[in-house]
């Protein structure tokens, strides 16, 4: 394949990619039903691991769908499951004021991220970045296990006091049954 | 041209999933007579015999059947999620054949992660049995779907860690790699490695949700549990599905344990093929012969014995790849 070519497949992958985020963001946020929402958050995670290909890092891409699609969000929707959510909205007793209130708050999550992100790039003007060779799985670990251990310990620590908090939780809530 | 367009990337990988798309069809008519047949023989009774010689065309009957049936959404359904789930069960498994080594030269994408390829891509059918239990809005549905969650999480966990000893001793996740390092039958993982093959094998039984593990769909107790609403190819793309599945889960134990395509004469296709095959007959042996086992004996196997014992396994494969090195 050309140099070209694969250029421009690449721009469309990458459109492709970003159509993928938006929707699915957009879906989490506008569905009211929970189960629809994280069918929207699993179409924005897909979308990610896509621009991780992109970015030639197809482990940390395979690694998202195992975990973020296959196990989170499974576990999401068991959440979903045991909890029996009415669905739609509470309604607002002044309505004017809620309107006013959702307006403000709306424009002031559009804007944060437009700041930052033109802060950001007045600062440090983007460059066309040539494609990183890829990563190999090799590399990866002797990058965790050597410059990086103390942080892969420490994630480590955080994960066995989640799992270790969840059990004592489960254990307390059998004893007052 | 036509040859000049199969040689690039892009082509190569185009003809593999339309051959394998083929494949996968034909595949689930044989798997069907395949499994009734056997499910006959064990039980006493002569299966399908009556379409075509020997009921060969049986499959061919039941595939138009289904096609022909209408497609009902039933009342009050998430029509959405409920359509969607089918297509999101049986969408990734044409991916996760595109890794497999079939034969020396017939693979449908070489790549470095293909094991991982694979096992991403099959966690995606948990997913779809949770959207078929819960768009179905019906109360087996759920049930089914609830189990399905619990069932496939704990699974993955034993699967992963026999998958990764075999990693660790070959130091590679490409399937081609693993393969090339088995040579003559001795050296087959199965034989390197039985407790991981003991391991994977009956943690894929239970990701794929066959008898004894099919909590899910448990017909005696939940209907068909979460595809209990689906009608004609609605169910038939499930089935379609589950048997795909099959195939993938025992050819990647085929490539890890058994060698692939390598064999005592004339190594090639024919032997990946046949071990595939072999594979897949003991699962069904499997769902004909055990018992559906209890909820909370499903778990307590796989949290009380196969992962611990997935784990020694994997300290032990460690151990020793430090001192052999």
């Amino acid at each position: 394949m050309g140099e070209a070519l694969q250029q421009q497949l690449a721009y469309v992958g990458y459109g492709l990619y970003l159509l993928l985020i938006i929707a699915g963001g957009l879906a989490a946020v506008m569905s009211t039903s929970l189960v629809r929402a994280l069918m929207g958050l699993i179409l924005t995670l897909f979308g990610v691991a896509g621009m991780f290909l992109l970015m030639n890092a197809p482990f940390l891409a395979f690694m998202q769908i195992l975990i973020y699609v296959g196990a989170v969000s499974v576990l999401i929707f068991f959440a979903i499951m045991l909890t029996k959510t009415p669905e739609g909205e509470a309604g607002a007793e002044n309505m004017l004021e809620w309107i006013g209130m959702r307006a403000g708050l709306a424009v002031l999550a559009a804007l944060t991220p437009a700041i930052i992100m033109a802060t950001l790039i007045v600062k440090k003007a983007p460059a066309a970045l040539a494609l990183k060779p890829e990563v190999t799985l090799a590399q990866l670990g002797e990058f965790l296990t050597g410059p990086f251990v103390l942080a892969f310990e420490l994630i480590s620590v955080v994960l066995l006091a989640a799992m270790a908090g969840a059990v004592v939780l489960g254990f307390e809530r059998r004893k007052g049954k | 041209m036509i040859i000049e367009l199969l040689a690039t990337p892009l082509g190569h990988t185009v003809a593999a999933l339309v051959a394998i798309l083929a494949f996968l069809g034909l595949n689930g008519l044989v798997m069907v007579y395949m499994e009734r047949k056997v499910c006959g023989f064990i039980q006493l009774r002569p299966g399908p015999f009556e379409v075509g010689p020997r009921g060969l065309l049986q499959p061919v009957a039941d595939a138009l059947k289904l096609v022909g049936k209408q497609l009902v959404t039933p009342l009050g359904a998430d029509a959405l999620l409920f359509w969607l789930a089918p297509f999101i069960s049986f969408a990734p498994v044409a991916i996760c054949f595109l890794p497999i080594p079939f034969g020396p030269i017939a693979t449908g994408m070489e790549m470095n992660l293909g094991l991982l390829l694979i096992l991403a891509f099959s966690g995606l059918n948990a997913l779809s049995l949770v959207l078929a239990g819960w768009g179905s809005n019906n109360k087996y549905g759920l049930l089914g779907a609830a189990r399905a969650v619990a069932q496939s999480v704990a699974y993955e966990v034993p699967l992963l860690l026999s998958v990764l000893a075999i990693a660790f001793q070959a130091g590679s996740l490409n399937l081609s790699t693993i393969v090339e390092g088995q040579k003559g039958i001795l050296s087959w993982n199965l034989f390197v490695q039985p407790l991981a093959f003991v391991i994977y094998f009956i943690s894929a039984t239970a990701e794929t949700n066959r008898a004894p593990f099919d909590l899910p769909e448990a017909e005696s107790e939940l209907t068909a549990g979460f595809h209990t609403e689906y009608s004609g190819m609605g169910f038939g793309i499930f089935f379609l599905a589950e048997y795909s599945y099959m195939i993938v889960v025992c050819a990647v134990a085929t490539a890890l344990f058994l060698g692939g395509y390598d064999g005592p004469f004339a190594p090639g296709i024919w032997w990946f093929l046949a071990k595939v095959f072999f594979l897949v007959l003991i699962l069904m042996f499997f769902r004909w012969t055990f018992p559906r086992v209890r909820f909370d004996q499903l778990l307590n196997i796989c949290w009380k014995w196969l992962i611990p014992l997935g784990l020694a396994n994997l300290v032990a494969t460690a151990l020793v790849m430090k001192l052999v090195k």
